[in-house]
Protein backbone atom coordinates (compact mmCIF):
# COMPACT_ATOMS: atom_id res chain seq x y z
CA UNK A 1 0.00 0.00 0.00
CA UNK A 2 2.76 2.41 0.87
CA UNK A 3 4.22 1.52 -2.49
CA UNK A 4 1.05 2.72 -4.18
CA UNK A 5 1.21 5.85 -2.15
CA UNK A 6 4.76 6.70 -3.09
CA UNK A 7 3.92 6.07 -6.71
CA UNK A 8 1.19 8.65 -6.51
CA UNK A 9 3.52 11.09 -4.82
CA UNK A 10 6.14 10.52 -7.48
CA UNK A 11 3.60 11.13 -10.16
CA UNK A 12 2.43 14.30 -8.47
CA UNK A 13 5.90 15.68 -8.19
CA UNK A 14 6.58 14.76 -11.78
CA UNK A 15 3.54 16.73 -12.87
CA UNK A 16 4.51 19.67 -10.73
CA UNK A 17 7.93 19.59 -12.22
CA UNK A 18 6.62 19.56 -15.75
CA UNK A 19 4.46 22.55 -15.03
CA UNK A 20 7.42 24.32 -13.58
CA UNK A 21 9.61 23.52 -16.51
CA UNK A 22 6.96 24.35 -19.06
CA UNK A 23 6.90 27.87 -17.72
CA UNK A 24 10.40 28.26 -18.90
CA UNK A 25 9.06 29.01 -22.35
CA UNK A 26 10.79 29.63 -25.60
CA UNK A 27 14.41 29.95 -24.75
CA UNK A 28 15.51 27.44 -27.34
CA UNK A 29 18.89 25.87 -27.15
CA UNK A 30 19.88 27.19 -23.80
CA UNK A 31 16.87 25.70 -22.08
CA UNK A 32 17.18 22.46 -23.94
CA UNK A 33 20.72 22.09 -22.76
CA UNK A 34 19.71 22.83 -19.22
CA UNK A 35 16.95 20.32 -19.57
CA UNK A 36 19.47 17.80 -20.82
CA UNK A 37 21.57 18.29 -17.75
CA UNK A 38 18.68 18.26 -15.36
CA UNK A 39 16.82 15.31 -16.67
CA UNK A 40 19.51 12.99 -17.88
CA UNK A 41 18.14 9.96 -16.14
CA UNK A 42 14.49 10.72 -16.79
CA UNK A 43 12.26 10.62 -19.83
CA UNK A 44 11.90 14.26 -20.91
CA UNK A 45 8.38 15.55 -20.41
CA UNK A 46 6.49 15.85 -23.65
CA UNK A 47 4.91 19.20 -22.94
CA UNK A 48 8.24 20.75 -22.30
CA UNK A 49 9.69 19.30 -25.45
CA UNK A 50 6.97 20.91 -27.50
CA UNK A 51 7.66 24.26 -25.94
CA UNK A 52 11.31 23.93 -26.65
CA UNK A 53 10.49 23.09 -30.23
CA UNK A 54 8.35 26.18 -30.51
CA UNK A 55 11.23 28.29 -29.35
CA UNK A 56 13.75 26.75 -31.73
CA UNK A 57 13.55 29.71 -34.08
CA UNK A 58 15.33 31.84 -31.53
CA UNK A 59 18.14 29.35 -31.36
CA UNK A 60 20.36 30.47 -34.21
CA UNK A 61 20.38 34.06 -33.16
CA UNK A 62 21.15 33.30 -29.56
CA UNK A 63 23.94 30.87 -30.23
CA UNK A 64 26.54 33.18 -31.62
CA UNK A 65 26.09 35.88 -29.07
CA UNK A 66 26.23 33.46 -26.15
CA UNK A 67 29.84 32.59 -26.79
CA UNK A 68 30.90 36.18 -26.39
CA UNK A 69 28.57 36.60 -23.45
CA UNK A 70 30.01 33.58 -21.69
CA UNK A 71 33.38 35.18 -21.95
CA UNK A 72 32.27 38.38 -20.28
CA UNK A 73 30.38 36.51 -17.57
CA UNK A 74 33.55 34.64 -16.69
CA UNK A 75 35.53 37.85 -16.68
CA UNK A 76 33.02 39.46 -14.40
CA UNK A 77 33.02 36.48 -12.06
CA UNK A 78 36.80 36.83 -11.86
CA UNK A 79 36.48 40.48 -10.97
CA UNK A 80 33.96 39.75 -8.22
CA UNK A 81 36.14 36.95 -6.88
CA UNK A 82 39.10 39.27 -6.61
CA UNK A 83 37.06 41.91 -4.91
CA UNK A 84 35.61 39.35 -2.53
CA UNK A 85 39.00 38.01 -1.55
CA UNK A 86 40.14 41.49 -0.64
CA UNK A 87 37.27 41.83 1.78
CA UNK A 88 37.19 38.32 3.07
CA UNK A 89 38.36 37.82 6.63
CA UNK A 90 41.49 35.69 6.86
CA UNK A 91 40.65 32.08 7.60
CA UNK A 92 42.81 29.69 9.58
CA UNK A 93 43.40 27.58 6.47
CA UNK A 94 44.51 30.65 4.56
CA UNK A 95 46.90 31.63 7.30
CA UNK A 96 48.31 28.12 7.53
CA UNK A 97 48.84 27.99 3.79
CA UNK A 98 50.56 31.34 3.96
CA UNK A 99 52.84 30.16 6.75
CA UNK A 100 53.76 27.15 4.72
CA UNK A 101 54.58 29.29 1.75
CA UNK A 102 56.72 31.61 3.85
CA UNK A 103 58.62 28.63 5.25
CA UNK A 104 59.29 27.35 1.76
CA UNK A 105 60.40 30.79 0.75
CA UNK A 106 62.77 30.99 3.69
CA UNK A 107 64.32 27.68 2.83
CA UNK A 108 64.82 28.76 -0.73
CA UNK A 109 66.47 31.99 0.31
CA UNK A 110 68.73 30.10 2.71
CA UNK A 111 69.75 27.68 0.01
CA UNK A 112 70.37 30.51 -2.34
CA UNK A 113 72.60 32.49 0.00
CA UNK A 114 74.42 29.32 1.00
CA UNK A 115 75.13 28.47 -2.61
CA UNK A 116 76.35 31.98 -3.21
CA UNK A 117 78.73 31.97 -0.26
CA UNK A 118 80.12 28.56 -1.20
CA UNK A 119 80.80 29.67 -4.72
CA UNK A 120 82.48 32.89 -3.72
CA UNK A 121 81.14 34.86 -6.61
CA UNK A 122 82.51 38.21 -7.77
CA UNK A 123 82.28 41.09 -5.35
CA UNK A 124 79.85 43.39 -7.15
CA UNK A 125 77.37 40.77 -8.26
CA UNK A 126 77.41 39.09 -4.86
CA UNK A 127 76.51 42.19 -2.95
CA UNK A 128 73.71 42.81 -5.42
CA UNK A 129 72.18 39.35 -5.09
CA UNK A 130 72.68 39.41 -1.38
CA UNK A 131 70.70 42.55 -1.11
CA UNK A 132 67.76 41.01 -2.96
CA UNK A 133 67.87 37.90 -0.87
CA UNK A 134 67.97 39.94 2.28
CA UNK A 135 64.97 41.91 1.18
CA UNK A 136 62.97 38.74 0.64
CA UNK A 137 63.88 37.53 4.09
CA UNK A 138 62.77 40.79 5.60
CA UNK A 139 59.52 40.64 3.69
CA UNK A 140 59.04 37.03 4.63
CA UNK A 141 59.52 37.64 8.33
CA UNK A 142 57.17 40.55 8.16
CA UNK A 143 54.46 38.24 6.88
CA UNK A 144 55.25 35.72 9.54
CA UNK A 145 54.62 38.14 12.34
CA UNK A 146 51.56 39.83 10.97
CA UNK A 147 49.48 38.72 8.03
CA UNK A 148 47.47 41.22 6.11
CA UNK A 149 46.64 42.00 2.52
CA UNK A 150 49.63 44.25 2.02
CA UNK A 151 52.04 41.74 3.39
CA UNK A 152 50.61 39.01 1.22
CA UNK A 153 51.59 41.20 -1.65
CA UNK A 154 55.09 41.42 -0.16
CA UNK A 155 55.33 37.65 -0.24
CA UNK A 156 54.47 37.65 -3.88
CA UNK A 157 57.01 40.36 -4.56
CA UNK A 158 59.62 38.51 -2.52
CA UNK A 159 58.85 35.31 -4.30
CA UNK A 160 59.22 36.96 -7.66
CA UNK A 161 62.56 38.33 -6.60
CA UNK A 162 63.84 34.97 -5.45
CA UNK A 163 62.80 33.30 -8.61
CA UNK A 164 64.42 36.01 -10.69
CA UNK A 165 67.58 35.56 -8.65
CA UNK A 166 67.66 31.87 -9.44
CA UNK A 167 68.58 31.78 -13.09
CA UNK A 168 71.39 34.20 -12.37
CA UNK A 169 72.98 31.70 -10.00
CA UNK A 170 72.62 28.80 -12.36
CA UNK A 171 74.16 30.86 -15.08
CA UNK A 172 77.16 31.48 -12.93
CA UNK A 173 77.36 27.80 -12.14
CA UNK A 174 77.51 27.01 -15.81
CA UNK B 1 29.34 59.20 -27.88
CA UNK B 2 26.50 59.83 -30.33
CA UNK B 3 23.69 62.07 -29.19
CA UNK B 4 21.28 59.17 -29.35
CA UNK B 5 23.44 57.08 -27.00
CA UNK B 6 23.97 60.03 -24.73
CA UNK B 7 20.22 60.48 -24.44
CA UNK B 8 19.80 56.84 -23.45
CA UNK B 9 22.68 57.01 -21.03
CA UNK B 10 21.48 60.16 -19.30
CA UNK B 11 17.88 58.94 -19.18
CA UNK B 12 18.97 55.76 -17.45
CA UNK B 13 20.93 57.73 -14.88
CA UNK B 14 18.00 60.08 -14.21
CA UNK B 15 15.46 57.26 -14.03
CA UNK B 16 17.64 55.43 -11.55
CA UNK B 17 18.38 58.45 -9.41
CA UNK B 18 15.16 60.47 -9.56
CA UNK B 19 12.71 57.73 -10.45
CA UNK B 20 11.18 57.16 -13.84
CA UNK B 21 7.75 58.77 -13.13
CA UNK B 22 9.40 61.99 -11.93
CA UNK B 23 11.60 62.39 -14.96
CA UNK B 24 10.30 64.17 -18.05
CA UNK B 25 11.84 64.49 -21.50
CA UNK B 26 12.43 68.15 -20.67
CA UNK B 27 14.50 67.07 -17.66
CA UNK B 28 16.50 64.75 -19.85
CA UNK B 29 17.10 67.45 -22.47
CA UNK B 30 18.10 69.95 -19.77
CA UNK B 31 20.49 67.52 -18.19
CA UNK B 32 22.13 66.95 -21.56
CA UNK B 33 22.07 70.63 -22.41
CA UNK B 34 20.27 69.98 -25.69
CA UNK B 35 16.98 71.37 -26.94
CA UNK B 36 13.83 69.29 -26.47
CA UNK B 37 13.48 69.46 -30.25
CA UNK B 38 16.81 67.75 -30.63
CA UNK B 39 15.71 65.04 -28.25
CA UNK B 40 12.46 64.52 -30.17
CA UNK B 41 14.48 64.19 -33.33
CA UNK B 42 16.02 61.03 -31.88
CA UNK B 43 13.14 59.71 -29.78
CA UNK B 44 9.42 60.21 -30.16
CA UNK B 45 9.08 60.49 -26.42
CA UNK B 46 9.79 59.00 -23.05
CA UNK B 47 7.97 55.79 -23.99
CA UNK B 48 10.44 55.06 -26.70
CA UNK B 49 13.39 55.77 -24.45
CA UNK B 50 12.06 53.43 -21.78
CA UNK B 51 11.34 50.71 -24.29
CA UNK B 52 14.83 50.92 -25.70
CA UNK B 53 16.45 50.91 -22.31
CA UNK B 54 14.49 47.80 -21.47
CA UNK B 55 15.61 46.15 -24.69
CA UNK B 56 19.21 46.87 -23.75
CA UNK B 57 18.60 45.40 -20.35
CA UNK B 58 16.85 42.32 -21.61
CA UNK B 59 19.60 41.59 -24.07
CA UNK B 60 22.40 42.00 -21.54
CA UNK B 61 20.58 40.14 -18.79
CA UNK B 62 19.52 37.20 -20.89
CA UNK B 63 23.10 36.76 -22.02
CA UNK B 64 24.24 36.69 -18.44
CA UNK B 65 21.47 34.31 -17.42
CA UNK B 66 22.22 31.85 -20.19
CA UNK B 67 25.75 31.23 -18.96
CA UNK B 68 24.95 28.78 -16.13
CA UNK B 69 22.24 27.10 -18.21
CA UNK B 70 24.60 26.20 -20.99
CA UNK B 71 27.46 25.01 -18.91
CA UNK B 72 28.06 24.76 -15.16
CA UNK B 73 29.86 27.81 -13.82
CA UNK B 74 31.87 25.53 -11.59
CA UNK B 75 33.32 22.59 -13.52
CA UNK B 76 34.17 20.86 -10.26
CA UNK B 77 33.69 21.19 -6.54
CA UNK B 78 36.85 23.20 -6.16
CA UNK B 79 35.42 26.18 -8.00
CA UNK B 80 31.99 26.05 -6.41
CA UNK B 81 32.35 29.61 -5.12
CA UNK B 82 32.11 30.86 -8.68
CA UNK B 83 28.39 30.21 -8.40
CA UNK B 84 28.14 32.67 -5.54
CA UNK B 85 30.22 35.25 -7.37
CA UNK B 86 27.88 34.86 -10.28
CA UNK B 87 25.02 36.04 -8.06
CA UNK B 88 26.88 39.31 -7.60
CA UNK B 89 27.27 39.61 -11.35
CA UNK B 90 23.52 39.21 -11.86
CA UNK B 91 22.63 41.62 -9.11
CA UNK B 92 25.08 44.24 -10.28
CA UNK B 93 23.55 44.07 -13.71
CA UNK B 94 20.07 44.47 -12.27
CA UNK B 95 21.27 47.41 -10.25
CA UNK B 96 22.35 49.23 -13.38
CA UNK B 97 18.71 49.25 -14.49
CA UNK B 98 17.14 49.42 -11.05
CA UNK B 99 14.50 51.95 -12.07
CA UNK B 100 12.64 49.07 -13.72
CA UNK B 101 12.37 47.25 -10.43
CA UNK B 102 11.45 50.26 -8.34
CA UNK B 103 8.23 50.84 -10.17
CA UNK B 104 7.59 47.44 -11.59
CA UNK B 105 3.81 47.02 -11.45
CA UNK B 106 3.14 50.45 -12.81
CA UNK B 107 5.67 50.05 -15.57
CA UNK B 108 4.37 46.66 -16.67
CA UNK B 109 0.83 47.99 -16.80
CA UNK B 110 1.81 50.82 -19.06
CA UNK B 111 4.03 48.84 -21.40
CA UNK B 112 2.71 45.48 -22.60
CA UNK B 113 5.91 44.84 -24.55
CA UNK B 114 8.05 45.31 -21.50
CA UNK B 115 5.69 43.06 -19.59
CA UNK B 116 6.24 40.27 -22.08
CA UNK B 117 9.98 40.78 -22.00
CA UNK B 118 10.00 40.86 -18.24
CA UNK B 119 8.14 37.58 -18.07
CA UNK B 120 10.72 36.02 -20.35
CA UNK B 121 13.48 37.32 -18.12
CA UNK B 122 11.89 35.93 -14.97
CA UNK B 123 11.53 32.52 -16.54
CA UNK B 124 15.11 32.62 -17.65
CA UNK B 125 16.16 33.74 -14.21
CA UNK B 126 14.57 30.79 -12.48
CA UNK B 127 15.93 28.41 -15.10
CA UNK B 128 19.42 29.79 -14.50
CA UNK B 129 19.05 29.48 -10.74
CA UNK B 130 17.64 25.99 -11.10
CA UNK B 131 20.58 25.02 -13.29
CA UNK B 132 22.96 26.33 -10.64
CA UNK B 133 21.17 24.40 -7.89
CA UNK B 134 21.20 21.30 -10.04
CA UNK B 135 24.96 21.59 -10.57
CA UNK B 136 25.46 22.02 -6.84
CA UNK B 137 23.40 18.91 -6.24
CA UNK B 138 25.36 16.91 -8.79
CA UNK B 139 28.62 18.01 -7.25
CA UNK B 140 27.22 17.11 -3.84
CA UNK B 141 27.70 20.61 -2.54
CA UNK B 142 24.08 20.66 -1.45
CA UNK B 143 21.79 17.89 -0.41
CA UNK B 144 18.15 18.32 -1.37
CA UNK B 145 15.27 16.53 -2.98
CA UNK B 146 14.28 17.50 -6.47
CA UNK B 147 11.03 19.11 -5.40
CA UNK B 148 12.85 21.15 -2.79
CA UNK B 149 15.23 22.27 -5.48
CA UNK B 150 12.40 23.68 -7.60
CA UNK B 151 11.08 25.54 -4.59
CA UNK B 152 14.53 26.82 -3.79
CA UNK B 153 15.02 28.13 -7.32
CA UNK B 154 11.64 29.89 -7.15
CA UNK B 155 12.38 31.44 -3.78
CA UNK B 156 15.70 32.69 -5.02
CA UNK B 157 14.11 34.16 -8.13
CA UNK B 158 11.48 35.89 -6.01
CA UNK B 159 14.12 37.32 -3.73
CA UNK B 160 16.30 38.43 -6.58
CA UNK B 161 13.45 40.13 -8.42
CA UNK B 162 12.10 42.15 -5.52
CA UNK B 163 15.24 42.68 -3.53
CA UNK B 164 15.77 46.30 -4.52
CA UNK B 165 12.22 47.35 -3.65
CA UNK B 166 12.45 45.58 -0.33
CA UNK B 167 15.83 47.07 0.46
CA UNK B 168 14.65 50.58 -0.40
CA UNK B 169 11.51 50.16 1.71
CA UNK B 170 13.53 49.08 4.71
CA UNK B 171 16.59 51.28 4.46
CA UNK B 172 15.80 54.04 1.96
CA UNK B 173 18.94 54.59 -0.06
CA UNK B 174 21.96 52.62 0.97
CA UNK B 175 25.26 52.31 -0.81
CA UNK B 176 25.05 49.97 -3.79
CA UNK B 177 27.75 47.75 -2.30
CA UNK B 178 25.76 47.13 0.86
CA UNK B 179 22.50 46.59 -1.01
CA UNK B 180 24.03 44.12 -3.43
CA UNK B 181 26.08 42.30 -0.86
CA UNK B 182 23.13 41.83 1.43
CA UNK B 183 21.04 40.68 -1.51
CA UNK B 184 23.55 37.95 -2.26
CA UNK B 185 23.74 37.09 1.42
CA UNK B 186 19.96 36.65 1.48
CA UNK B 187 20.13 34.31 -1.49
CA UNK B 188 22.84 32.32 0.23
CA UNK B 189 20.74 32.16 3.38
CA UNK B 190 18.22 30.21 1.35
CA UNK B 191 20.85 27.78 0.12
CA UNK B 192 22.59 27.51 3.50
CA UNK B 193 20.29 24.86 5.05
CA UNK B 194 21.24 22.51 2.23
CA UNK B 195 24.95 23.23 2.36
CA UNK B 196 27.58 20.97 3.82
CA UNK B 197 30.07 22.22 6.42
CA UNK B 198 32.74 23.01 3.83
CA UNK B 199 30.66 25.54 2.03
CA UNK B 200 29.30 27.07 5.19
CA UNK B 201 32.64 28.75 5.68
CA UNK B 202 31.96 30.78 2.56
CA UNK B 203 28.59 31.74 3.95
CA UNK B 204 30.20 32.85 7.19
CA UNK B 205 32.75 34.91 5.28
CA UNK B 206 29.86 36.58 3.52
CA UNK B 207 28.24 37.38 6.84
CA UNK B 208 31.44 38.85 8.24
CA UNK B 209 31.94 41.03 5.19
CA UNK B 210 28.40 42.29 5.60
CA UNK B 211 28.95 43.17 9.25
CA UNK B 212 32.17 44.97 8.32
CA UNK B 213 30.39 46.86 5.58
CA UNK B 214 27.72 48.05 7.98
CA UNK B 215 30.37 49.11 10.46
CA UNK B 216 32.21 51.04 7.73
CA UNK B 217 29.15 52.90 6.54
CA UNK B 218 28.25 53.62 10.15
Amino acid sequence: MSDEKSKVTDKASEIAKNIWLAGVGAYGKAVEEAQGRLEKAMEPPKLFRDLVKAGAALEEDARESTLAARHTVEERINRVRENFHNQRPARIEDLMALHKKVDQLNRKVDQLSKALTEQGVGKTSRSKTHKTAKKSVVAATAVRTRVSKKQTKAVIVARKKTSSGKPATSKRKA
Amino acid sequence: MKTRDRILHTSLALFNEEGEPDTTTIDIANELDISPGNLYYHFKGKDQIITELFQQYEQAMSHTLRAPIERPLSPDRGSVEDNWYYLYVVMEEMYQYRFLYHNLDNLLQRYPDIKRGFKRLIQLKRTALYAICQTLLQQEVIDAKDQQLLGLADNMTLNLTFWFSYDTLLHDNRSPQVTIHQGVLQLLTMVAPYLGDDELSFYHSCETIYVNMLADTG
